[in-house]
């Protein structure tokens, strides 16, 4: 199964988007295809337990009569599947009422060459990857320590074309590892993650060494009374957090009367001058003055695609020193209000302080070291408050020291008032999230008053 | 444009072409059931003179169609149709899989090929050998009885539906409904070197709605989601439903919850109601009695569970009114199947996982029942697509009613002084060990003297599984059982979703701890109407 699937390459993309495209007779169309050939590889009890190898094709077809359309999806290419495909989805259009929000496709436009691509990666065999997690598992083995481990290798390609002429070939690599370690005894847990586009750059025995120490560090901890606390996130809980803020810069939600944003607004702007407008938080000031997350589908350590559904994606910063600078604008949105239409982004990039994570602790006279957060979920929209809990390794800060294991917490706090609260923040990695899988490069940071709502026994 | 409008509109050219609109998906499905077992000797025999000690073969065709409205415009109508097929083999004490959507035979000899190149890979450095039981051969046809096939259903007739309910909620004072309707339907074809040739199809479907207030002046919204769950039903769920009471009573519980009071966090008698009480079984039970789980195989994504195979037989999950059960075979239950995705029959294997309060045993799937002493897997194997690996995924699970039939929710009301009556599930979370817990909910009723006297908002309630079962002391009779239940609910990495139903009778809990949200955000609250901050929105189920 070394072999890519036929669209990996732009010709044969193209091609393909074509034969849709020339079976089509509805007013206008577009078509997406997304290629993979991913492995994936498990581990459980120091063992490999599952695996798979797919080769995969999704075509993505959208046909429009006027403003009435359809969509249909499809993994089969025979010319008899597409024709019945694009017989179906016009057959649906011409039954839809027609949508006052439609918009015809999107026009052609010029994007920057993406920087996901990495031939070794792409080449990597099933073999490749087993003798990849093999010596990582018997690190864990030596250690004494019960391992569970996944890693993806992941190579494919997306593309879009419309009736308007637009083609746009983007392809992508990348191998995503991540590793729980267990202590036989003491109740120890310890997680560490990597992502890298060039399989060159893995470097999986190192992500091991922190998994295990971080289960031997956090065996036997004690239980610390719950309530708001200075915290030190590591860049896995900040991604976390990161992502759901991010989700929800919505500039039609907030024009609606229905996002966290009205609120936090209408209270920061009572404060400012008058004359302030009031219907747009565009420029102003919401979080704290080190808050600063931006848009950068070249930036090398976390590329993603240079473009969202046809409209290009440039470097945007989307929140500059505690200023929010950009919210997602839908096209159509975007027409009614007379704005420039923003597409979502697609990695987030914090800057940060450059503190190690040891200057970090330094600087923390009583507070929470927090590895990583788990079942993230919504509680308040009005203002976006999360539940979550810690996990795989918890520690007290006391003096600017570490001072052991700490049982793990349940927390309820609004990404936004993190945001707001954050006092220093590290050096930038590049690390996987709990339910997130955006290309991510954030630093560690120290928050201020975190809502640590109660202790939780798992460990 | 309203419902009646709309289906003026519609020709009857139009009803007929949309009717055959799934031909292919069926002329598919009949060519695969023509040529099955040969089909299946392919990979099968590659595998076994490959040194495979067990081998299977799957076949996945999934179709499914989505519809979302907002207001009065439709904006999403997408269909979806996957056919794939995977191979899965035991080599030395070792799996190894592989899947791919070419089903010719010379792809199937590289798919077994494959397959068991990765099981040998692992040979020579495993610290322990896969063991499977011996599953007894089964040559069987399922089909789920349904009444109406969603898939023939003209799709004016669904979008009507749709647009009539969003006209209803925003007819009432709604500032924004959206609604939406999913169906799938999956056909499998599983063999195996067991001597197994199963053949099965079933179908599902989720209508839901969203309702939105909004109040620009103080900067504020409450929503209110449907109750609807999804069901392994055919579209007679869906026609037969109030969704229009439904769409206009959530309009005037969004309202009220807007300016009702914010809730005095402290300990507080709850009662709730089936709607909201199948996510706390699905967490709270479902998940920590996964087998795998218990035995960290799901360590590094999902967890392990506080519920281990020691416990097995002593641990006392909850007071003796609990009994929670496991099945595949109830009536419109999405996780009801024939064969499991390992081969294993299911009818006859329902099992008690928690019975009279004690915690009785696991799920499990192919290979697994050996860990704790048990003779072969009780049925609970699933596959998602066909490029995934079968594991362990949740069968039905549901709280039995209590023993008294007439037992009404008002009798368990009647019995609080102070607390709650929660209805509609919304926001859950709980630890990677299924200790500790915090859910939401749609409605929060306020209980005072036995009555309910309002409703309160910002409310959560939090606590530990175990504790929490255990503070149980009455339930519903049998009429007020309810099946809720998920559509996708997420395991397992490369991660997999599970269709799964829990049926639930209203039940009450004593003194569980209630905070409000508002104070957890941060915001000062009074007591009273009118302050800013407060509501639930409804996500999604
Ligand atoms: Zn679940």
């Amino acid at each position: 199964m070394g072999l890519m699937p036929v669209g990996i390459t732009p010709d044969e993309s193209k091609v393909l988007c074509q034969r849709v495209l020339g079976l089509v007779q509805a007013d206008s169309a577009e078509v997406r295809v997304a290629v993979a050939a991913d492995q994936h590889l498990r581990s459980a009890n120091n063992d490999i337990t599952s695996n798979s190898i797919a080769n995969r094709i999704a075509i993505h077809l959208t046909v429009s009569y006027g403003q009435r359309s359809a969509s249909i999806s499809t993994n089969q290419t025979s010319d008899a599947a597409l024709r019945e495909a694009v017989e179906k989805v016009q057959a649906l259009a011409r039954l839809v009422p027609k949508d006052p929000e439609h918009l015809p496709p999107v026009e052609p436009a010029d994007y920057d060459e993406p920087i996901m691509w990495a031939e070794p990666t792409a080449a990597a065999t099933p073999a490749d990857t087993i003798g990849w997690m093999r010596p990582v598992i018997e690190q864990a083995r030596a250690a004494r320590v019960e391992s569970a481990a996944y890693l993806i290798r992941r190579v494919g390609a997306t593309a879009l074309s419309n009736s308007c002429g637009l083609f746009v070939h983007q392809p992508h690599t990348s191998v995503g590892f991540s590793m729980t370690a267990r202590t036989l005894t003491g109740n120890g847990s310890g997680w560490a993650s990597t992502q890298v586009t060039h399989a060159h750059n893995l470097d999986l025995t190192r992500i091991a060494e922190q998994a295990i120490r971080k289960a031997i560090d956090s065996r036997n901890p004690a239980e610390r009374p719950a309530g708001r606390t200075t915290v030190v996130l590591e860049s896995a809980a900040v991604r976390d957090l990161l992502a759901l803020l991010v989700e929800n810069l919505d500039r039609r939600s907030f024009d609606e009367g229905r996002s966290f944003l009205n609120s936090l607004f209408s209270n920061e702007t009572s404060l400012e001058k008058p004359g302030t407008d009031r219907r747009d938080p565009i420029g102003s000031h919401l979080f704290g003055d080190k808050a600063t997350l931006v848009c950068d589908p070249l930036c090398p350590e976390a590329p993603c695609g240079t473009h969202d559904g046809g409209l290009p994606l440039v470097r945007t910063p989307w929140i500059e020193g505690g200023v929010l600078k950009a919210m997602h604008v839908g096209r159509f949105w975007a027409l009614k209000q007379g704005i420039k239409a923003q597409p979502s982004p697609g990695n987030i990039i914090m800057p940060g302080d450059g503190l190690t994570l040891e200057e970090l602790i330094s600087r923390v006279e009583d507070g929470v070291l927090i590895t990583r957060l788990w079942y993230l979920r919504m509680v308040q929209p009005q203002t976006l408050l999360h539940t979550g809990l810690t996990r795989d390794g918890t520690f007290a800060i006391v003096h600017g020291k570490l001072a052991g294991p700490v049982k793990n917490f349940r927390f309820n706090e609004s990404p936004a008032t993190v945001l707001k609260n954050m006092v220093a923040s590290g050096i930038g990695q590049r690390v996987l999230g709990g339910e997130n899988a955006m290309p991510m490069h954030v630093p560690p940071l120290i928050v201020k008053d975190f809502n640590l709502s109660s202790v939780s026994d798992a460990s | 444009m309203n419902r009646r409008d709309w289906m003026k509109r519609t020709t009857a050219a139009g009803l007929s072409l949309i009717a055959n609109r799934w031909q292919r998906s069926m002329a598919e499905a009949a060519s695969v059931n023509d040529h099955f077992i040969r089909l299946a000797d392919i990979p099968l025999n590659k595998a076994t003179s490959l040194g495979a000690s067990f081998a299977d073969f799957h076949i996945m065709q999934t179709d499914s169609e989505s519809l979302f409205a907002r207001e009065q415009m439709v904006q999403g109508v997408v269909a979806e149709s996957t056919f794939g097929c995977s191979v899965r083999v035991l080599v030395d004490g070792a799996w190894g899989f592989a899947a791919s959507d070419d089903r010719s035979e010379e792809s199937l000899v590289q798919l077994a090929e494959s397959a068991v190149a990765i099981a040998r890979a692992q040979g020579g450095w495993r610290r322990r050998p896969v063991e499977i039981e011996i599953l007894p051969a089964f040559n069987g046809r399922w089909e789920q009885p349904i009444e109406v096939d969603p898939f023939a259903v003209a799709l004016e007739e669904k979008i009507g539906r749709l647009l009539a309910i969003n006209q209803a909620a925003t007819g009432s004072g709604a500032t924004f409904c959206s609604s939406h309707l999913s169906q799938v339907r999956e056909r499998k074809w599983l063999a195996n070197t067991f001597g197994s040739h199963i053949e099965q199809s079933r179908v599902r479907i989720f209508p839901g709605a969203s309702v939105t207030v909004t109040d620009p002046r103080k900067n504020e919204f409450a929503t209110r989601a449907s109750f609807s769950p999804p069901r392994g039903a055919g579209y007679e769920y869906f026609r037969d439903l109030d969704c229009i009471g439904d769409a206009r009573l959530a309009v005037e519980q969004a309202r009220e919850k807007m300016v009702a009071p914010s809730v005095v966090a402290g300990k507080l008698d709850l009662v709730i109601a089936p709607s909201n009480l199948w996510l706390t079984i699905h967490e709270t039970v479902g998940h920590p009695t996964e087998l795998d789980r218990a035995m960290g195989f799901e360590a590094n994504y999902a967890g392990t569970s506080f519920c281990t195979p020691d416990k097995l037989d002593t641990l006392r999950y909850g007071s003796e009114h609990v009994t929670i059960g496991a099945d595949r075979t109830a009536l419109n239950g999405l996780s009801t199947i024939a064969y499991d995705d390992d081969g294993v029959e299911t009818a006859g294997r329902e099992f008690a996982i928690i019975d009279r309060g004690v915690f009785r045993n696991f799920q499990m799937a192919l290979g697994q029942a050996a860990w704790i002493g048990r003779t072969s897997s009780n049925g609970c194997a699933y596959a998602d697509s066909f490029e995934a690996f079968p594991i362990q995924r949740m069968p039905n699970i549901s709280l039995k009613p209590g023993p008294d039939p007439s037992v009404t929710v008002q009798d368990l009301i009647a019995g609080v002084e102070d607390g709650i009556y929660i209805e509609g599930n919304n926001s859950w979370s709980i630890d990677q060990q299924r200790y500790n817990f915090q859910f939401t909910g749609q409605v929060f009723h306020k209980i005072h003297h036995g009555k309910l006297v309002g409703m309160y908002r910002d409310v959560a309630y939090q606590g530990n599984s175990v504790d929490f079962w255990n503070a149980c002391d009455g339930l519903g009779g049998e009429k007020t059982y309810e099946l809720g239940g998920a559509f996708n609910c997420g395991k397992g990495q490369p991660g997999q979703a599970a269709p799964v139903s829990h049926g639930a009778v209203p039940a009450r809990f004593r003194q569980i701890n209630v905070l409000n949200t508002s104070d957890e955000a941060g915001n000062k609250t009074v007591a009273s109407n009118g302050n800013c901050n407060g509501g639930k929105l409804g996500q999604w189920g």
